[in-house]
């Protein structure tokens, strides 16, 4: 099995305060893998130095055996939407052909291939009606649509997103998580940082659990147990209902404020 | 219009009118970067850098002058930065401070000038407010080769520094250098700063910088529509400023432009359709009557 | 008393003045507020004057006041629109309203003095010269308007001073309290502006914003309480007013030029050298830091590996060269600190944790 992602002894810190602390994650090649875990444990930072946009203080990272620097055309990142002023006068095909630039290189602009690509981009994630329509002027889940198609637009094999689903209307839910099987259908590798353990068992092939260290990480079956949430969780859960989580059947989901 | 055949105005409405067009353009990147204020505390940060400047070569070239404020005002944008990311001073703070101290220290430089027996450092004092009347064709000269660099920096990397200005963890995550182009940025609106201070002095500056930008916005939905209105309305508005003060006496052409530019900017703002405040008004009165 | 003695007085209490709104200012990320106010004061006066035609009427002084808070209410008109960001607001409003002063004075008023430099750069070297009788004294004008100024100022300081607090830092809780978050706000801008307005005349309206602004923004860096922060800004402002005045008069140039660049060295010299936030400290607190810091990473490393399969390499000095990104000289000295200190042995090639060290890395984690 080939692994897409290495991430080896990945230590980030703030100041003197560690964020991750030694974490170690192999992502195999095509799987669907959520990476879970309390606010502030480190899930985004763990995405932002993946991609570089974090120095680590320690640990590397390599995408298909090499660093990430010389890969960076094989990775695609999808953003949280608050990450952006969305009054930027900007309209929806533009953001997507963004997401050409990289294979653009420096001088040349974006002709008609490009422009082409990012439509049948917007065509995937069902917003091509919206091409020129200003981005402020969509919903949640049309903005996140539109970060994925940018996303899709560039074309590359491994996806990583930083909770796609937050703050999304059901029916682009249901639309994000059939393009992301579409994706492994394709064979391409996709992590996300996902909020919502309730949906953790259906949507995603495997799981890694971060409270500032890696808790546990592998297949769904296998690790998205109740032990390793309470590790994770460190004791703060409510319990709901059954059936969601891998035996013994209880399951659970965040305390608010974490 | 005798604006065009007389010299002297001609160079005052076309120097005011390159005032316009290049602040418009490049102020669309402050106002977007959230950095408007950036622009008038470097503004004022430059008084030190023009009045050392003329201390230390006793010329008034323009070139010279140009060179001594974009050092102070970037000197001064780097103070800003460092101080921002060490201390846990907010950036509101750190600029009023840059600002007052910077500028203070420059009227230690004037008034010790002043001193000096020498005629032609009276003009300094004018950088506070302007001195567009008194524009002469080098200061055109000196304008174009300031501001034509700038711009054409901004058009040859239009994609990456929209993508930047947009989106710079996007931007950093497919290897863009985000730091650099923060960099040229903040060097093009001191480019543009330079330069307008020259006609409307350190005070006014923010507004050529800010005005034309948030105008423009109103009517468009692109960038590239934008800087282009917003270089259209600065470029109007300075012909505008230039063409009234020469209406009456003791009109002083630096605030005419800006008073020009900030009622562009006003009826933008209320009138635009689609974002304007009476389309708004008028839509929501629709709405309510729909119901 | 003599001109000298009245001047620094008159930069000693202006400075007073001038920190305590100030302080507010700072803490509310509203510091290019008083930017905007020193300046547009100027448009008050000036329509002021045209209306009431007499140089000395109080219209000028309300004029004036009331420009400051209204250049306020414009800006969150503006920003409020949701079309214009504030700092752009700010940017927007007070150019233009200055603009108009400027224009009106150039137009009308051209020969009567109103001095639009004097806006900017005031001259308090003057002030003793511009003298009424106040109360049977005869006193320089800026001292009487300072010292009223100052006056007001400190009372609202104590009258409000919960309030004032509860504002600005929890104005959800003071909204739900009952206490309007408003009201303080514009009391807030109705003093700056006053005391703008008092000030400028004397020196200008740069160096209001030097002391409102340097003086507590420097003292933030030394405290985290606001009664100290607001003493220690009076003091640095004093002490910046008065070594400013004597400079500017050994070397003979702007008063109030100079006193704004000292608020500006003091805030220089603090921001290097505080006690724990200064550049020195921090730089020195990083290095005391980052050893212990790179402890904690090799005894946790050591941690998570012990026992495992391939504790044969991850154990082993080299591999800590190469996955924890440590330079082989940084690496030899931790490895040696941590020996030193019994947190780790050397077993053959490796290095394996003492129980010690377990202790050491398992509260590594807690904190």
């Amino acid at each position: 099995m080939e692994i897409a992602v290495d991430i080896q002894d990945l230590t980030v810190a703030y100041g003197d305060k560690p964020v991750l602390w030694d974490v170690d994650l192999q992502v195999p090649r095509g799987v669907l893998m959520a990476i879970i875990g309390p606010n502030g444990a480190g899930k985004t930072t763990l995405l932002k130095s993946t991609l570089g946009l974090v120095k680590p203080a320690a640990g590397s990272v390599r995408i298909f055996g090499k660093p990430y620097e010389q890969q960076r055309h094989l990775i695609a990142y999808v953003p949280q939407r608050s990450s952006v002023d969305w009054d930027f006068p900007t309209t929806v095909l533009d953001v997507v052909l963004m997401g050409r630039y990289g294979h653009l290189g420096w001088f040349r602009r974006p002709g008609r291939a490009e422009r082409a690509a990012a439509l049948a981009a917007l065509e995937q994630v069902q917003m091509a009606e919206f091409a020129h329509r200003q981005i402020g002027q969509l919903s949640g889940g049309q903005q996140q649509r539109v970060f994925l198609a940018r996303a899709l637009a560039q074309d590359a094999e491994i996806y990583f997103m930083d909770e796609p689903f937050q703050g999304v209307d059901a029916v682009t839910e249901r639309a994000i998580i059939n393009i992301l099987r579409d994706l492994r259908a394709a064979g391409k590798t996709v992590v996300v940082v996902h909020h919502d353990l309730q949906t953790v068992t259906e949507y995603f092939d495997q799981v890694a659990l971060i409270n500032v260290r890696r808790i546990a990480a592998g297949p769904v079956h296998d690790v998205f147990t109740e032990a390793n949430l309470r590790a994770t969780y460190g004791g703060r859960l409510a319990l709901l209902e059954t059936s969601r989580v891998a035996a013994p059947a209880s399951s659970a989901a965040p305390a608010p404020g974490d | 219009m005798e604006l065009f055949t007389d010299y002297t105005l001609r160079t005052v409405t076309i120097g005011a009118m390159l005032l316009g067009a290049i602040s418009g353009f490049l102020g669309c990147f402050a106002v977007l970067r959230r950095q408007a204020l950036l622009g008038d505390a470097m503004s004022h940060a430059a008084l030190p850098g023009i009045a050392l400047a003329f201390l230390l070569t006793g010329q008034r070239d323009p070139f010279i002058l140009f060179v001594g404020a974009a050092s102070a005002a970037l000197l001064a944008a780097l103070w800003l930065l460092v101080v921002v990311r060490t201390a846990r001073i907010k950036d509101d703070a750190a600029l009023a401070l840059i600002l007052a101290v910077f500028f203070g220290f420059g009227l230690v430089l004037l008034s010790y000038l002043q001193r000096q027996p020498n005629a032609a450092q009276a003009g300094l004092k004018s950088f506070l407010f302007g001195q567009a009347a008194a524009l002469i064709e080098r200061d055109l000269w000196a304008m174009l080769v300031v501001g034509v660099p700038a711009l054409a920096l901004v058009l040859i990397f239009w994609p990456q520094v929209k993508l930047v200005t947009f989106d710079p963890d996007f931007a950093r995550s497919i290897g863009l250098p985000v730091r650099g182009f923060d960099v040229l940025l903040t060097v093009v609106i001191v480019a543009a700063i330079v330069i307008g201070i020259q006609t409307v002095g350190v005070v006014l500056m923010s507004a050529m910088l800010v005005a034309p930008a948030v105008a423009a916005r109103q009517w468009t939905n692109r960038l590239e529509t934008m800087v282009v209105l917003a270089a259209g309305f600065g470029a109007l508005a300075a012909m505008a400023g230039a063409w009234l003060s020469t209406l009456g006496e003791g009109l002083a052409t630096g605030p005419l432009i800006v008073l020009m530019m900030s009622l562009v900017t006003v009826l933008s703002l209320v009138f635009a359709p689609g974002r304007g405040l009476l389309w708004r008004n008028l839509r929501r009165r629709q709405v309510l009557q729909a119901s | 008393m003599s001109p000298q003695l009245e001047v620094q007085l008159i930069a000693v209490i202006v400075a007073t003045t001038c920190t305590l709104p100030g302080v507010f200012l700072v803490l509310r990320r509203m510091a290019m507020l008083s930017d905007a106010i020193s300046h547009t004061v100027l448009l008050g006066i000036v329509l002021a004057y045209l209306i009431s035609n007499s140089l000395t009427s109080p219209l000028l002084f309300i004029g004036a006041v009331a420009m400051g808070v209204i250049t306020v209410w414009l800006v969150e008109l503006v920003s409020g629109s949701r079309l214009v960001h504030e700092d752009s607001a700010i940017g927007l409003v007070f150019p233009a309203l200055f603009a108009l002063a400027v224009l009106l004075i150039s137009r009308f008023a051209g020969n009567v003095h109103l001095d639009t430099d004097s806006v900017l750069l005031g001259e308090l070297a003057f002030a003793p010269f511009d003298r009424i009788v106040f109360f049977g004294l005869d006193l320089p004008r800026a001292l009487v308007g300072g010292i009223g100024t100052l006056i007001l100022n400190l009372t609202l300081l104590l009258l409000f001073y919960k309030e004032l607090k509860l504002v600005t830092f929890d104005p959800a809780l003071a909204a739900t309290l009952g206490f309007t978050p408003t009201l303080i706000h514009y009391g807030l801008m109705t003093s700056v502006s006053l005391t703008a307005v008092t000030a400028f005349d004397a020196v200008g309206s740069v160096l209001v914003v030097a002391l409102m602004i340097a003086p507590p923004a420097t003292a933030y860096l030394l405290t985290d309480r606001l009664p100290r922060m607001i003493v220690l800004s009076v003091a640095i402002g004093i002490a910046a007013a008065l070594s400013g005045y004597w400079l500017a008069r050994l070397f003979d140039v702007s008063i109030a030029g100079t006193m704004a660049t000292m608020t500006g060295v003091a805030f220089l010299g603090t921001f290097l050298f505080a006690p724990r936030r200064g550049i020195v400290a921090q730089v020195r607190q990083q290095q005391i830091n980052r050893e212990r810091f790179a402890l904690q990473m090799l005894t946790l490393h050591l941690l998570n590996h012990e026992g495992t399969g391939n504790a044969g390499v991850e154990c082993h000095p080299h591999h800590l060269i190469e996955e924890l990104r440590w330079p082989a000289s940084f690496a030899v000295t931790i490895v040696r600190r941590a020996e030193q200190k019994g947190l780790v042995q050397r077993q053959g090639e490796l290095l394996i944790l003492t129980e010690q060290g377990r202790q050491f890395a398992d509260a590594a984690i807690v904190a």
